[in-house]
Formats: structure tokens, C-alpha cells, sequence
């Protein structure tokens, strides 16, 4: 693959290339999983942690534990709304955080009939934070 | 007696016999006991009787009856009458009190005469009933009994004998219209399948139609009966089911074009259609291995960009299949029916294929029907016979492939044609496969859980009594074998890929299946998606961690995962998509793919051979006399432009041999497939920002078609309106709200930049002159003076704004003006841009120059700006009258609809759009009509007429129709005559059209699809400042309220 990316990035020219940016890959999803993005309100989807936390609408269990991940840009947000839920819970959730690399794939369309479409490969940070329950002491 | 109950009473009694008196009956008949003694008081007593029953019984009836049979006598007679009974009987009794002028005799002969004529006429008026309800609806209610039309004995007696006719006759006019036979019968799965023969005649029946019709609203398009949208409210469950679950659609009504022959003499003719510009074409790397499917626009040979055809994709055959040696490729053609027509034609001149052929395609039909009714032989019954044929060769397949014969052109009309040139043999493969959509992320499951690869035969296995022996002379090959395995691997890999937008656009998996109705669950259930699943694991939801190591859901380091072979493949798949080997199916043979269809295992013969398993609900094993059927799996890339919402809508498209729809279609739906019709497809095109067929291709033939039918539909459904029920559009300003007027709009943008670059030329750019010219559009355009005044009035602040932009650049225009002088001269037709280089320019310059990336490019500002201008004006000299696909999101409320106009913004609504943050837009003043007196006029012309055609005679009737004749197409409240200037017409200049427009729920607010004058669209970018640059103003048909959006060009 690294000579392929190499042969790329000579090649890489936006008359012959239209350059895609694939979403990341996704994962079948828990429902305490919850995928931090820069779109939503960040009030919202700090909400959206205290509701799991605290039992839904519905009657559901409350969560013990809930997985937060963020990626690239929004690693801070993920820390951040880790932070500020385990600031509200007085003292009762805790957290542990993970960091990974997340490869993401660009696609770079041909715009001649001659050329192959080719793909590239970066990576990009990711955190996974765990905020779980502990009991008091 | 007050005046008005005088009036009353005299009404009431106006059609009545005289001495029938409703409320004064009882008086009368008292007064008739006591005065009437002379005469014939039997008679009288008699007569008397039968009036008081019925006035006692049912007065309703009795006035209705009389009214019409005894209406000739007048008023003037019944007074006159009346003043006849008073001198003579003083029989009536009213409530003046009449007793006082009791004659004091009656010659009897002539009291029973008159009285003799009355009864007569009364039975008469009783026998006869000329209203339009039945007699026992005439009862009063508390006289009416359950079932009374049913059993003539609940009636009163006295009704009895006419009931007893109403039904026969009822009887009589239900038997002439209805089936003669019974509901049982007619149930009967022989006459039901004859039944269903019958009326397949008119319109092409999908395989699933049966399915659809029950749960569907169906309509007839395009020659078939499609499912338009479901009968339940299911638009956001739909919508749901393509973001989050698995949306299903039955697109076998796509046409298939199959071209046979060399590659390079294909491409050479086929090149002539399609021009790189517009992206890749058919001799695409990765489209002509047969990799991946390609998409492109078809236009006439060699007249690109004008005349386009339509829309089509395309997937080539992979070159290194086992079954292939010779060089001959072959290539289908994919498109929508509604374009079939011409792009047919077109390919057969530019491949000069002429000969028809009648032993390919078509003949197919009468040799595939003989060897089963040879099967059948020892039933002799040809109707039996039939019944069976329709059992066993796949439900409906065969004889819809007979009636597309039949319905749309006669059987020995070719379906394949070839050239004696090139040797390119062209076929028309419509109806011959099923086309399944899967749109969504769970499509995967649904897919994965619903097909198993076929098993391989060993060679142990006596094999020569099974069927399928095409299967078995492939598995003997062991390279087939082994293709087979990584086919199904390839398959089985889906299962952990969760959603089809990671794969690479258009990829493509060829796949030979078992039976899919052999692992039918036996409930509806919901595929999940599946590492869990895979893994054989339960999902604990509070535990959590799979064994699954590539997932970084399990909050679990990520290093860890790149030495798993699973993975690596998966990885694979991801990037490069599947191996050229692994795309070959052999759907792509003719031959396979009928012995497939014709050796199904019917239904019925499935359920009897699960019915006498030794353990009820265990699993069927068929082993060799299992069905393998051939399949194709082809990725449908979702979204792929723009920058939001990437991926959405993906799936996959899976391609059956014919008779084979409905064993796949129930398993994909008992895996968790919502099924959508028509409509669900509208809105993913919708929501993918992509123009739908046929309705957003205004250049080609099948759009202008469609845009004149909806016209059509749309005119006829506001004439049902009353006119105080319907929006004026006249008064609204709106000229053209059933049809979007392309040429009209193209031509006066043409026009209008024209005579803007003159005045700028002649540097007087006064406002004067400005006026002048902007008077004299209107005035040449419009018939009617009165329009004018009130077209140019609202326009005032826009001109000045207009003079000033002038002026301003002006001295840059001067040096251009040679080119835009060209422009004129090649005036061409309408067509839409697709140039991607143009495209992506224009999509750049449309944005706010605000963003990131761009403001970097742009750094030069002044660099930019001439550029601008100076491709600006090449762009107007290739495309002087170009439309190009915009998509417009509203910035607040308002959610267009179609139709809806596009316009360009004044420019104070940007003002207060950027001080106001609350201000949503601007209004347009009202506009008079004119047309309404004349409407009005007309309306009393034809009263006058018809007045005087009842009085005199028909000379003057002549006369007077040739002015109506000339008015007749004036409608209340809309625009009649040719349109004035339309994009002059109302305060804000008007820039195009929408042709697709909703609240989107993927979005969360409105947004609009649409297309709009590329010389209007330069012209009103080039005027705004940079920071708010690709405002625009929608204004819907029946609305005065603009609203702003943002307008983006997606490429």
C-alpha cells in the first residue's frame, strides 16, 4: 500500500482527479455508544449522555457505563463532555479514556477514461472515553 | 293569517291537487262527512280514504310524486280550480274558514267527473315514481327496516309492488355488466390466472405486482402498473428505513439494452453518444474490466451538448470469465423506460444495427412454452394445461413476457437486431431480469441473511437426474469451484461491513445462490446487523465486548486487529472493491439463466415437500434438486455530491433471472426490508440531491413529455376548483404555475444580458436609458397595455440597483464585447450544462467567499474577479441559453414546493437580511388581472347568448359563437395568451425554476432542487458582494412571500 500512496501523491492532479472523502467506517452501535460530532448543539449531546446515565424516557435502565468517542476534531468536545458529566455526577462516575488511530479513506475519481480510480489512506486520531459508575465510598 | 304564512302555505300547496290539504286534510274531511251528502258520497268516501293515507302515511312522497306528474295544470288553472270547488262542493274546508259558502247543491255527474280525472291522475302520480332513490329510501325514517332492499316483505305492503320491480330491474342491470360467474369461481386458481393474463394485456405486470396491488396505491406508467406509495401513512417510516434500516424496491421496469460484439467497435459507435465531459463513458478502465458500474448521459450521435437522450448506467461483462474465450464483449444498458424509445433508436443507427434477428430473444417465447405444455402432456385439458404452465414457469414471468408481445408490439416484431458491418448484436433485454433495490445500512444483513451461496456438488452425487446440470458441469471445473468459494467469501464479508457506502461506488459481485425460500423464517424479523451474529454471540448489552477485534465500538484499542486474515480481506473490499474474477455471474447467459427459470420448484410443490418433513419446521434439504440461481450484485453509490451527508442512500441492486421475483422478494421483506414505492423513490433522489427521471431532464425528450403531462394533470385539477377555492395566479404574479417555461427564461436572460452589455457599450448608463430598454421588453411580449403599467411599476428599484452595477463594471465589458456579439449569433437550443470542469467552477464561484479552502484560492481577489469575468463571458458564448441542476436550502422557514420560482434578491433584501436577523424575506405586491373582466364578460356573453338563441332564431347564434371560439381557453385566475417577459414579470427578477422541492427530514429544513438560467445565475453572482454571494429568493406559485436560500451547485 505505501508505494501505492507514494505513486499517488506524485500522480495527484485535480484535472485528472476529483478527490472523495469516504465517511469513516462505521460500526454496529450499542446504545451506549455515543458518537460525538461538531454539528449537534454541544448542550444537546451532553443531554443526550445525562439522559442514558440517569434512565431514559421510557422506563429503560440506565446505563452503568457509556462509551464516548470522538474523532479528529472532535476529541475535544468527546473530553469535554466527559469532564463535564463526571463533573456533574458528584464524585458517583468515573472515566478512562483511549486513544486510537482511525484510518480514513480518501477516493480520488478519475477524470479521464485512461486512469484507474485510486484511493488513499490517512489516519486520524480517535478517543474513546468509558465514564462509568462507581459507588461511592 | 300573516302575509308569510300565507306565502307558505301557498307554496305548499302549489303543486297540489286542490283538495289534497296537508294539515287541513282532517278538517276537510269532517267538513266532507257533514256537507257532503248529495253526489256520491261512496265515492267520495273512497277517494277520501286513500288521500288520507297517504298524506297520513308519507306526505314526502306524495308531494314529490305529485309535483312531477301533475305539474303541467297552473297556477292560474288550480286557482281557478279552486274557486271552482269553493262555488261548487265547498268541500274545502281551510283554515280561512270557508264553511260559510257551502253551495247548496252539486250536479253529481259532473262533481264524480271531475273527481274520476283527479283519482285517475293520482294512481297514476302513486304507481309512478320518478325520482332517482329507491322507494323504500323514500320512507320516513322511523318507517324504514334493516334489510328492506334486500327482502321486499319489510316493505309496507302498499310499496311492495313497486319495490318488486326496482329489484328486478336492479337484477336485470347487474347481470349485464357483471362476471357470470361466481365469486368462488372467479376465485378458482385456473380463472384467476386467466383473469390475471387478461389484464396484463394493457399494462405490463411486474412479478410483484399481486404483492403491490394489495398493499399499494398502483397506477399505470410507462406502459406498467407500478406501486405509486403504500397505502399505509408510511412517508418518515420510509424515510427511516433508508437512513437507519433497509428500504426495498422493485425496479424491475428498467429496460435493459444488451450490445454483443468487439469491444473497440462498440466503443467506437457508442463513443459518438456520449462526450468525456460529462464525466467517465463507457470506456472507462474500471467500468470496461467489468469492475464497477458506470453512469453516464446518452446524447444524439454527435450533437453533444444538445439533444440529449437520458440517463443510463451500464455494466460491462468481465473479460476473463471461464465460459468466454472469444473476444466478443458484452455490455448492458440499463435505463429508464420513459427513455427507452429513443436511446433504442440511437443505438441502433450509431451501431448501424438494422437487421433484425428473429431467432435470439423473441423466439424464446414459443420454444419455451411447448416443452412445458410437452411436460403436461397427459393433461389434456388446455385450460388445465395453462393453469399449470403459469404454476411451473415462474408465476407470471412467461406469460408477461407473451404480453409485452401481445400489448405493445406484435410478436413478430424483433427484439434483437444485428449489423452486418460491425457485427454488433443489439438486444432488448426488457423483462427479462428482475432489478431489486436495497437502499440503507442494513441492507447488508438483509442480503447476507437472506441469500446462502449455493452449495458445490460433489462428483460422488449421481447427478443425472437433477435439472440443474449447468450447475454440475461448472462445479466439475475446479477453478469454477474455487471462484465460487471466493465469490462467497466476498459475500459473506458484507456481514461485517455495516453500512454499503463504504464500499467503492458501482462495485460489482457476481453470485450463484440456493433457494432463498428454503430458509424462510417462519416470522417477519428484523436482521440486525452483525458482528455479533457472526461470531454466533449473543449481544450483551451490559457486558458489551465482542470478540469482534477490529471494532473500536468495544472501547477497546485498536492496534491490535491488522493481523486477522478476516480483517485484512474485509480491508480489502473496502478499498479496492471486489477482484475482476469475482464479478462473473452467469446471468449474463441467456441459456443458464431460462433453464434456471423454467426448472423452478414451484411454491406449491415446496410447501408440500415441507409439509411431509419427518419434523415439522425443521429445514428443508433439497441437495442437488435445490434451485442455484444466478445473481448480480451491483453497489449503488448514494450520495456522492456535495459535502454533507456522504454515503447516504447507498445499497444495493441485485438482478435476478425472470420467474425468480417473488422466491426473493418475501425473504428480503421476513428479513426486515420496508418496501417502497414510486414515491420512496422520488424522495432518495430527493434527499441524494440527484435529478429523478424523467422529471428533472428538461432537455430531453421523455422530460419535455413528462412536463407537458403534468401540465396537464395540474390544469385539470385546478379547473375542479371552484374559482373562489383557487389561488389567482394572475393576481399572485405568477405566469406559468403548472409548467416551468426553460426556453421562455433562457431567451430573455439571453436578451436581457444583451441589451445590459449595449447600454454598457453606448457608457450611458443612465437610468433613463435603462427604463426605456426595460419598457421596451415588456411591450414587445405583451399584447395588452394594461399589463404593461402594471408589470413595470414594482420594477423601479431594481433598475436603479441594475444601472448602478452597470456602471460600475461596465468598463470592463466593453473590451468582451466581440464574444458576446458570437453569443448572438449561435443562438442555440436549450440545453443543460453537464461539463464538470464548468460545473465545478460554477460551484465554486457560487459559494460565499468565506470558507476556508476557497478564500485561499481566492487570495487574489482581483485575479478572481477577472476571471470571472472573462469566463464568465466564455461561458455565455458555449452555452447562451444553458440551464444548470442547482440545489437550494432555505436559510429559515419555508418549504418550497415544485414550481416554486427562483429570483434574484434586490438589493436591500440583503440589507435587511444581514441588520435583521429575524427578516425572512421580502413580499411581492399584489398584481392586477386583467383578465378577470374579460372572464367576466365572456361568462355574460354566453348568458346573452344563450338568451337570444332561445328567443330568435340560429343565424344570430352563428354570430355569435366566432368571439367565444377565440376565448375560450380564459380560465379564472390564470394566465391566458402567450407569457409576457417572465423573468420581468414580478419585482424580483426571476432565475429559474424548482423542480423538486419538500421539507427535507434529512436536512431538518426545506430544501429545493431545481434549475436555473446560467446567464441569470453569472449575472446575479457577479452583482452580489463576496461575503453573501449565492443568496437567491423562492417564491412558491400560490404564495406572495419570498423566502431566502442558498443556492449550491453540487458536482
Amino acid at each position: 500500500m505505501a508505494e501505492n500512496r507514494g505513486a499517488v501523491e506524485v500522480e495527484l492532479d485535480p484535472v485528472e482527479y476529483t478527490l472523495r472523502k469516504r465517511l469513516p467506517h462505521r460500526l454496529p452501535r450499542r446504545p451506549n455508544d455515543i458518537y460525538v460530532n461538531m454539528k449537534t448543539d454541544f448542550k444537546a449531546q451532553l443531554a443526550r449522555c445525562q439522559k442514558l446515565l440517569n434512565g431514559g424516557t421510557r422506563g429503560q435502565n440506565a446505563c452503568n457505563e457509556l462509551y464516548i468517542h470522538g474523532l479528529g476534531l472532535a476529541i475535544n468536545r468527546a473530553i469535554n463532555i466527559a469532564l463535564q458529566l463526571q463533573a456533574g455526577s458528584f464524585g458517583s462516575l468515573e472515566v478512562a479514556a483511549n486513544t486510537s488511530t482511525v484510518e480514513l479513506v480518501d477516493e480520488l475519481e478519475p477524470e479521464t477514461d485512461t486512469r484507474e480510480p485510486l484511493v488513499r489512506i490517512r489516519n486520524n486520531s480517535a478517543i474513546h472515553i468509558r465514564v462509568f459508575r462507581v459507588t461511592p465510598k | 293569517m300573516s302575509n308569510a304564512k300565507e306565502r307558505k302555505h301557498a307554496k305548499k300547496m302549489r303543486n297540489q291537487p286542490t283538495n289534497v290539504t296537508l294539515f287541513s286534510g282532517f278538517a276537510a274531511n269532517r267538513g266532507g262527512k257533514h256537507h257532503n251528502g248529495g253526489g256520491k258520497p261512496a265515492q267520495t268516501q273512497k277517494q277520501e280514504n286513500i288521500l288520507e293515507s297517504h298524506s297520513g302515511t308519507s306526505q314526502q312522497q306524495e308531494t314529490k310524486v305529485t309535483h312531477h306528474s301533475l305539474s303541467d295544470p297552473d297556477v292560474n288553472e288550480q286557482s281557478s280550480s279552486k274557486v271552482m270547488f269553493r262555488k261548487k262542493g265547498g268541500w274545502k274546508a281551510g283554515p280561512e274558514g270557508t264553511s260559510q259558502e257551502i253551495p247548496k247543491y252539486i250536479t253529481a255527474s259532473t262533481f264524480a267527473q271531475a273527481r274520476a280525472a283527479e283519482i285517475s291522475a293520482m294512481l297514476k302520480a302513486v304507481t309512478q315514481k320518478s325520482s332517482n332513490s329507491m322507494v323504500f329510501q323514500t320512507l320516513p325514517r322511523h318507517m324504514r327496516r334493516r334489510a328492506m332492499s334486500h327482502n321486499v316483505k319489510r316493505l309496507p305492503r302498499r310499496l311492495r309492488e313497486i319495490a318488486q320491480k326496482e329489484a328486478e330491474k336492479a337484477v336485470h342491470q347487474k347481470k349485464e355488466h357483471s362476471k357470470n360467474k361466481c365469486h368462488k369461481a372467479r376465485r378458482c386458481h385456473k380463472n384467476q390466472v386467466l383473469e390475471f393474463n387478461r389484464r396484463q394485456k394493457k399494462n405490463m405486470w411486474l412479478e410483484t405486482h399481486i404483492w403491490h396491488a394489495k398493499r399499494f396505491h398502483m397506477v399505470k406508467k410507462w406502459g406498467y402498473c407500478l406501486g405509486e406509495r403504500p397505502t399505509v401513512k408510511s412517508h418518515r417510516a420510509c424515510y427511516r428505513a433508508m437512513t437507519n434500516r433497509c428500504l426495498l424496491q422493485d425496479l424491475s421496469y428498467y429496460c435493459c439494452l444488451e450490445l454483443k460484439g468487439k469491444e473497440e467497435e462498440i466503443l467506437k459507435a457508442l463513443s459518438q453518444m456520449c462526450s468525456i465531459e460529462t464525466g467517465l463513458t463507457f470506456a472507462a478502465v474500471h467500468c470496461l474490466s467489468g469492475k464497477r458500474q458506470g453512469s453516464l448521459m446518452l446524447y444524439r450521435a454527435n450533437q453533444y451538448p444538445r439533444e440529449m437522450l437520458g440517463p443510463v448506467t451500464f455494466i460491462w461483462k468481465s473479460q476473463r470469465s471461464p465460459g468466454d474465450a472469444s473476444e466478443s464483449r458484452q455490455l448492458w444498458i440499463w435505463l429508464h423506460p420513459t427513455v427507452k424509445q429513443e436511446i433504442l433508436e440511437e443505438i441502433k443507427a450509431v451501431c448501424q444495427c438494422m437487421e433484425p434477428i428473429k431467432s435470439t430473444v423473441c423466439t424464446p417465447d414459443p420454444l419455451l412454452t411447448p416443452p412445458q405444455e410437452k411436460s403436461q402432456t397427459e393433461l389434456p385439458d388446455e385450460k388445465i394445461g395453462k393453469k399449470r404452465k403459469h404454476k411451473d414457469g415462474g408465476e407470471n414471468a412467461i406469460p408477461v413476457k407473451k404480453f409485452i408481445g401481445d400489448a405493445t408490439r406484435d410478436p413478430q416484431q424483433p427484439c434483437s437486431w444485428v449489423s452486418p458491418a460491425t457485427g454488433i448484436v443489439i438486444s432488448d433485454l426488457t423483462m427479462e431480469m428482475n432489478r431489486y433495490r436495497l437502499i440503507g445500512p442494513l441492507s447488508h444483513s438483509v442480503l447476507t441473511e437472506a441469500l446462502k451461496a449455493a452449495s458445490v456438488h460433489t462428483d460422488g452425487e449421481d447427478t443425472e437426474t437433477t435439472p440443474h446440470c449447468w450447475w454440475i458441469e461448472t462445479c466439475r471445473n475446479p477453478d469454477n469451484v474455487s471462484l465460487h468459494h471466493r465469490q462467497e467469501d466476498f459475500f459473506e464479508l458484507l456481514r461485517g461491513i455495516t453500512s454499503p457506502g463504504e464500499i467503492p461506488a458501482g462495485t460489482i459481485l457476481g453470485l450463484t445462490v440456493g433457494d432463498p425460500r428454503i430458509n424462510l423464517p417462519h416470522k417477519r424479523s428484523k436482521a440486525l446487523p452483525d458482528p455479533e451474529k457472526c461470531q454466533g454471540k449473543d449481544f450483551n448489552s451490559e457486558e458489551g465486548i465482542c470478540t469482534r477485534s477490529w471494532s473500536c465500538a468495544q472501547w477497546k484499542p485498536l492496534s491490535d486487529h491488522t493481523d486477522d486474515p478476516d480483517n485484512e480481506k474485509a480491508r480489502q473490499l473496502l478499498l479496492e472493491g471486489v477482484p475482476v474474477e469475482c464479478t462473473h455471474s452467469f446471468i449474463w447467459n441467456q441459456a443458464i439463466c431460462k433453464s434456471v427459470t423454467e426448472n423452478k420448484i414451484s411454491d406449491q410443490d415446496l410447501n408440500r415437500m415441507r409439509s411431509e418433513l419427518l419434523v415439522p419446521g425443521s429445514q428443508l434439504v433439497l441437495g442437488p434438486q435445490e434451485s442455484k440461481i444466478p445473481i448480480l450484485l451491483i453497489q449503488q453509490p448514494g450520495k456522492v455530491t456535495g459535502e454533507d451527508r456522504r454515503g447516504w442512500g447507498s445499497g444495493w441492486d441485485v438482478l435476478l433471472p425472470k420467474g425468480w421475483g417473488m422466491a426473493f422478494w418475501i425473504p428480503f421483506i421476513y428479513r426486515g426490508a420496508r418496501v417502497g414505492g414510486l414515491k420512496e423513490g422520488l424522495v432518495h433522489s430527493q434527499y441524494k440531491r440527484s435529478p429523478n427521471i424523467p422529471g428533472d431532464f428538461p432537455d430531453c425528450p421523455a422530460g419535455i413529455r413528462f412536463a407537458e403531462e403534468q401540465a396537464k394533470n395540474l390544469l385539470e385539477k385546478y379547473k375542479r376548483r371552484p374559482p373562489a377555492k383557487r389561488p389567482n395566479y394572475v393576481k399572485l404574479g405568477t405566469l406559468a404555475p403548472f409548467c416551468c417555461p426553460w426556453v421562455q427564461l433562457t431567451q430573455d436572460w439571453e436578451s436581457r444580458v444583451q441589451a445590459q452589455e449595449e447600454s454598457s457599450v453606448a457608457s450611458s448608463p443612465s437610468g433613463e436609458e435603462g427604463d426605456t430598454r426595460r419598457r421596451e421588453v415588456p411591450c414587445a411580449a405583451t399584447p395588452e397595455k394594461t399589463l404593461k403599467l402594471s408589470v413595470n411599476e414594482p420594477i423601479e428599484p431594481e433598475e436603479a440597483m441594475d444601472t448602478e452595477c452597470q456602471g460600475q463594471a461596465g468598463t470592463k465589458r466593453v473590451g468582451d464585447q466581440d464574444a458576446v456579439e458570437n453569443n448572438g449569433a449561435a443562438t442555440g437550443r436549450l440545453c443543460v450544462i453537464r461539463e464538470r470542469k464548468l460545473l465545478k467552477q460554477l460551484s465554486a464561484w457560487c459559494g460565499p467567499s468565506s470558507g476556508g479552502s476557497r478564500a485561499a484560492r481566492r487570495a487574489p481577489g482581483r485575479g478572481q474577479q477577472d476571471l470571472t469575468r472573462e469566463t464568465y463571458l466564455s461561458v455565455l458564448g458555449h452555452f447562451p441559453r444553458g440551464l444548470v441542476w442547482v440545489s437550494l436550502s432555505l436559510l429559515r422557514k419555508g418549504s418550497p414546493e415544485p414550481h416554486t420560482m427562483i429570483c434574484v434578491p434586490a438589493k436591500e433584501d440583503l440589507l435587511r437580511l444581514s441588520q435583521d436577523r429575524l427578516y425572512f424575506g421580502p413580499q411581492e405586491p399584489k398584481h392586477s388581472d386583467p383578465f378577470k373582466s374579460k372572464v367576466l364578460k365572456q361568462k355574460e356573453k354566453k348568458k346573452m347568448e344563450k338568451r337570444q338563441r332561445r328567443g330568435s332564431a340560429a343565424p344570430e347564434g352563428l354570430a355569435g359563437e366566432d368571439p367565444t371560439a377565440g376565448h375560450e381557453a380564459l380560465t379564472l385566475g390564470l394566465w391566458a395568451g402567450p407569457l409576457p417577459a417572465v423573468t420581468s414579470h414580478c419585482s424580483r427578477v426571476l432565475l429559474g425554476f424548482v423542480t423538486q422541492g419538500d421539507f427535507s427530514m434529512a436536512v431538518g429544513c426545506g430544501e429545493a432542487l431545481g434549475f436555473v438560467s446560467v446567464t441569470g445565475l453569472l449575472d446575479m453572482l457577479s452583482r452580489q458582494p463576496a461575503d453573501d454571494r449565492g443568496l437567491v429568493l423562492l417564491r412558491p406559485p400560490a404564495s406572495l412571500q419570498y423566502r431566502f436560500a442558498r443556492i449550491a451547485i453540487e458536482v
